[in-house]
């Protein structure tokens, strides 16, 4: 406890120095506050961030997502328990849902948790999606690396638990559990072309109940039918949170992953992009020559990396019969900044699926504003994100693109084509 | 000049129903739409044209006979008013007896004890914060502390309720006790107030909880334990109290105890016991709100309904079986802090209302309840308000007086069906149990604990002294929250470790094993070895975790 | 900077009525906050770790049933743990007599029954925003 009295002190001043060295002790008090400016995009964090990258990559990092009702909580519990029983320091980062519509959100994981949260070896930490898609919440990777240069042995983090949405954790995590409920049925054929394919360990918790065996057996016929990873053969795991059988096993198949594949994954992710200003100018360039952009007075704001930012004022030409803005002009501001980010890397991206969901009425006079983020890329494929949001701040709609990277690169500069 | 004349006596009921109409709409303008707090919308007036006339035997009838809406005896409170039950405990064993006595001198024909919160939980006093101990109820830890909270009642003659929820320690402290001073145990009366596990579940997690599984079998235990060696005692009170003081509508808390007792006796039955064995001993308990006539309604419509399910689901054919006996308490959710003098209008609004829908048993709140645990003086002009509805106002000369009310019946029908698809919904849930797992119930519940505060807030809901008729208060008027003498409690936690530590050990070790192996043999019954270690000489805290370690601490399972 | 209030909302000691504290955490998370709800029982060194992790602003605390007694031994431990500008308020039944006493120790108010709730989320707003221009200076 006395150490944490320093940290206040520490963090209370403003010495980037003092809190590192804080942070990189264990110091519960400054990491806390280290994530709380993080989260807030406090203008400070980010040269902490920065100072902190060089000790970033020794921790495991394990996500955990799956359906409701997986038990994913309990499980996680359970796991706190083992690993303490092995004498490590975890750290856990649970995310809940806000509220599209209020932003307020309850974060009841320590419900579930306070058990294990009580033990010293380990700090939990709740964040609110705050409208962030794919099962995370914006700042996590930042506070994922935080916690990581603090020095904890591992780093759990916890999903929503949306169910396919999830797949964000599979860029950030080292190692990706999945729990199963048993009993999943056909939800199995649901769930199979979403997170079960992000999974390094399945894990059929509650396997005390009778449809557990049929669980488990339809997982393993379903990755008979998959291509495997070379060097690493997906486990499927029983275990029993509550009673905590089968836990030690999920470790053990924890740290044989970890072994196999490394620490560290998500750092070594994706060649950095481009400088900013002048990928900037060519993408301004991009939307210059864009004929339909034009048409719907869309405007470029900004981009930076893996984001660009659009914006819209909502005019009568928008309007559907209900007098409310069609659905079709929110689609076409958020397909444009996912569009126009995606083609930032020399070649031709092609859009190829899309998904977007509308959470509020939007009204003629209204400035949308559409900010894509990258959630995942490779040289083949890349994942985007897009909220568009309304003057006030809500959230009107979300919207989730994959494109395929062809190694077409951009046929003219975009200069060649203004008219 | 004058107006043309109606037509004086019009040719029909509903000739006259639409004059009527015409001449509210025209003189109220835009009626404003009116809901109790179940959610029914309630009319204007109600008239014969409300009611069907035929169908005054199956819904109406005799007290005393099926339907039983009337009520479940035949002279109902012209012949027995109740049982004036008043809730007490504070302090240290000593200091609950000389209160106790106190209130059997001024009318009270029945003992109720509330334990501290730490035997609520589980505990013996020397495991928790001392502050604590005594502030909400009497610290009995022992078959000694209860032989002290006793002194002087005649357990033969006097009915006892005790808060007592799973393992039931406080019946098995109290059988101790009966024992010593050479009373037949087949002579004992009263009731395991807080047995009803499920709702300490979803609604009032005051109390020790084992595991769900736990739970569901020492209450199967508990109940044909005591029908064989108590066979006066009702093991079970089913709470709705719980559920309504957690935000549950009437009509809600009325469907959720009745869906909790259908469970509990469906695993009765499952255990091979008989359903005329064990229902004449199922008892309940309610929470009587300030909705007056809604409460009314509840409760009619909770006898309708009990009687019809004990004769058709499990075939019950013992009229003792099918009546539905309910203690209910006026509601503490409707006292407020401010002008709390108030307080004596409001309880006796409620108390008014739950012996017009036909209780048996009736404690009244005291009105600084809202402030702190009641003092004496409260306490006291709560009993005084039973003494004068029951002996002033001349409320029970006629038995169900608002029966036949055109307004009373219409609402008890329209509750019955509401409080009829409540239920259906739980069966659907797979009953009470699962209900109750899978986090339905208290989902419904916080819900409308979020609506009717809103509705408070809001102002539709008018509170008086909270959002309407506000004054500027002398705060010192108010009392203070009676606390147990700290040099008493610290004596008695004393004695209480002292005497822990000279006890035969290895008698109480057996006994606390009796009570683990019985946990883990199905075949054996857990309230049994729960009585004998009380007999040996173990503490409330001795049994209960043992019973934690054996069977699983239940968690509350709370949604927001 | 976002100064979306961080709040838990707890019960420490014996007491198990939480409807009060479920209607306030439902309400705060309605108007826009992210709420740590825990269910009651906890125990006061649970409570300050919480909230040191957590890093909240406000420290809400229901008590129906006298459990405002251990309050002064919460507001030592949060003082010991060096957590001294977190601002905590207790919500219930709390006579009279015992609130100067509360407010002596630090609580920084006392919110009785009938309090609107929208009075509880006003000064959360207020107080959150005291609490992080003092942790994050501009």
């Amino acid at each position: 406890m006395k150490r944490d009295a320093t940290a206040v002190g520490a963090h209370a001043r403003p010495d980037v120095a003092l809190r590192l060295a804080a942070i990189r002790a264990g110091e519960r008090a400054a990491i806390a506050r280290a994530i709380t400016a993080i989260e807030n995009d406090i203008a400070s964090a980010r040269a902490l961030s920065a100072a902190l990258a060089a000790d970033a990559g020794r921790a495991h990092v394990v996500g955990v997502t799956g359906p409701p009702g997986a038990g994913k909580s309990t499980l996680i519990n359970a796991l706190l328990a083992e690993f303490a029983a092995r004498g490590r320091r975890i750290a856990v980062v649970a995310i809940d849902p806000s509220s599209p519509i209020t932003g307020g959100a309850v974060l009841g994981d320590r419900v579930r948790m306070h058990a294990a949260g009580a033990a010293e070896s380990v700090f939990i930490r709740s964040l609110a999606s705050r409208g962030h898609a794919g099962g995370l919440a914006k700042a996590t990777r930042r506070i994922v690396d935080l916690l990581d240069a603090a020095g904890f042995d591992a780093i759990v983090v916890e999903t929503v638990g949306a169910g396919q949405s999830d797949v964000g954790i599979a860029a950030l995590a080292d190692t990706s559990v999945v729990v199963c409920p048993p009993g999943l049925g056909d939800d199995v054929q649901a769930i199979k072309a979403g997170i079960l394919e992000i999974a390094d360990v399945l894990v059929v918790n509650k396997g005390d109940q009778p449809a557990a065996d049929r669980t488990e057996q339809e997982l393993r016929d379903m990755l008979r039918l998959r291509a495997h990873r070379p060097g690493w053969a997906v486990r499927v795991l029983r275990t029993v949170a509550t009673t905590g059988d089968g836990v030690p096993a999920l470790v053990d198949a924890l740290d044989a992953h970890a072994t196999d594949a490394g620490r560290g994954r998500r750092l070594a992710r994706a060649p950095a992009p481009p400088a900013a200003t002048a990928v900037e100018s060519r993408l301004r360039g991009f939307c210059a020559a864009d004929p339909y952009q034009r048409l719907n007075a869309l405007e470029f704001v900004e981009s930076g990396p893996g984001t660009v930012t659009m914006r819209m004022r909502v005019a009568p030409q928008h309007l559907n019969f209900n007098g409310k803005c069609h659905g079709g002009a929110i689609f076409t501001l958020a397909d444009s900044a996912f569009g126009v980010a995606a083609n930032a890397y020399g070649v031709v991206a092609a859009g190829i699926d899309t998904h977007t969901t509308f959470q509020v009425a939007v009204s003629e006079g209204d400035v949308l504003t559409a900010r894509s983020l990258e959630v995942s890329r490779n040289a083949k494929i890349a994942v985007y994100r897009v909220d568009v949001t309304r003057g006030d701040g809500t959230v009107v709609a979300s919207f989730t693109g994959t494109v395929f990277m062809t190694r077409r690169p951009h046929q003219a500069r975009p200069d060649d084509l203004r008219p | 000049m004058n107006k043309p004349l109606p037509e004086p006596i019009p040719a029909s009921t509903e000739e006259a129903h639409v004059r009527w109409a015409a001449e509210y709409s025209a003189q109220i303008g835009a009626d404003r739409a009116v809901h109790n707090r179940s959610g029914i919308p309630v009319r204007p007036l109600y008239t014969p044209l409300d009611v069907d006339p035929a169908r005054f035997d199956a819904d109406v009838g005799f007290p005393g006979q099926p339907p039983y809406t009337r009520g479940i005896y035949a002279t109902m409170h012209r012949g027995r008013t109740w049982t004036q039950r008043q809730l007490i405990g504070l302090g240290t064993p000593a200091a609950y007896n000389a209160r106790l006595t106190d209130i059997l001198g001024q009318g009270g024909t029945a003992v109720s004890l509330i334990p501290c919160n730490s035997v609520f939980r589980g505990y013996d006093m020397d495991e928790v914060d001392e502050e604590l101990l005594g502030t909400c109820g009497v610290v009995a830890n022992s078959a000694d502390h209860m032989a002290t909270c006793l002194a002087g009642v005649d357990l033969a003659t006097t009915s006892c309720a005790m808060n007592d929820p799973s393992p039931f320690t406080l019946l098995a402290f109290m059988l101790a006790t009966a024992k010593r001073n050479g009373v037949d145990w087949r002579t004992i009366s009263g009731t395991s107030n807080q047995s009803d596990y499920l709702s300490h579940y979803v609604a009032n997690h005051m109390f020790f909880r084992l595991a769900l599984p736990g739970a569901r079998r020492i209450l199967v235990d508990h109940i044909r334990w005591c029908n064989e060696h108590v066979p006066r005692w009702n093991p079970l009170s089913v709470v709705g109290q719980h559920t309504q003081q957690a935000g549950a509508t009437p009509a809600e808390s009325m469907a959720f105890t009745l869906a909790a007792a259908v469970q509990y006796a469906d695993d009765c039955v499952a255990a091979g016991m008989s359903p005329d064995a064990f229902l004449p001993r199922f008892t309940f308990f309610f929470d009587v709100s300030i909705s007056f006539f809604e409460e009314i309604a509840k409760f009619r419509a909770g006898r309708r309904i009990w009687a019809r399910i004990a004769r058709e689901r499990w075939g019950a054919r013992d009229p003792r079986s099918w009546r539905f006996k309910f203690h209910a308490q006026t509601s503490g959710v409707d006292l407020t802090r401010q002008q709390p003098l108030n307080n004596i209008a409001r309880v006796t609004a409620q108390a008014i209302a739950g012996i017009f829908g036909g209780l048996q048993s009736l404690h009244t709140d005291a009105y600084d309840e809202a402030l702190s645990c009641p003092t004496q003086f409260g306490a006291r002009i709560a009993v005084a308000t039973q003494n004068i509805l029951r002996e002033e106002a001349h409320l029970t000369d006629v038995i169900d007086p608002l029966g036949g009310s055109y307004y009373v019946e219409a609402l008890t029908n329209e509750m019955e069906a509401r409080v009829l698809a409540i239920m259906a919904d739980v069966e659907a849930a797979g009953g009470m149990y699962r209900a109750v797992e899978s986090g339905l119930v208290q989902r419904r519940i916080g819900e409308s604990a979020c609506r009717f505060q809103e509705r408070i807030d809001r102002g539709e809901q008018t509170v008086v002294g909270v959002n309407a008729y506000q004054v500027d208060e002398d705060a010192s008027a108010r009392p203070a929250l009676p606390k147990p003498d700290p040099a008493e409690m610290r004596a008695h936690l004393g004695a209480f470790t002292a005497w822990k530590a000279q006890r035969p050990a290895q008698a109480v070790a057996a006994a606390l094993d009796g009570v683990a192996r019985a946990a883990n043999d199905g075949d054996a019954n857990v309230f049994a070895a729960v009585v004998a270690a009380a007999e040996a000489g173990c503490t409330h805290g001795e049994i209960c975790g043992t019973l934690r370690r054996e069977v699983g601490f239940g968690m509350p399972l709370t949604v927001v | 900077m976002d100064i979306r209030p961080k709040v838990l909302v707890t019960k420490i000691g014996l007491d198990g009525h939480d409807r009060g504290s479920r209607v306030v955490a439902a309400h705060l998370r309605d108007a826009g906050m992210e709420v740590v709800y825990t269910p009651p029982w906890q125990k006061i060194e649970a409570v300050v770790k919480l909230a040191m992790e957590e890093d909240v602003d406000v420290i809400g605390v229901s008590s129906l049933a006298t459990d405002h007694l251990i309050v002064p031994k919460l507001m030592a431990a949060l003082r010991d743990a060096g957590l001294t500008d977190v601002v905590v308020i207790v919500g219930g039944i709390v006579p009279d007599a015992d609130e100067q006493a509360l407010l002596d120790v630090g609580v920084a108010r006392v919110f009785h029954p009938g309090s609107p709730l929208d009075e509880i989320s006003a000064y959360i707003t207020e107080a959150t925003a005291r609490v992080r221009a003092a942790r994050f200076p501009a």
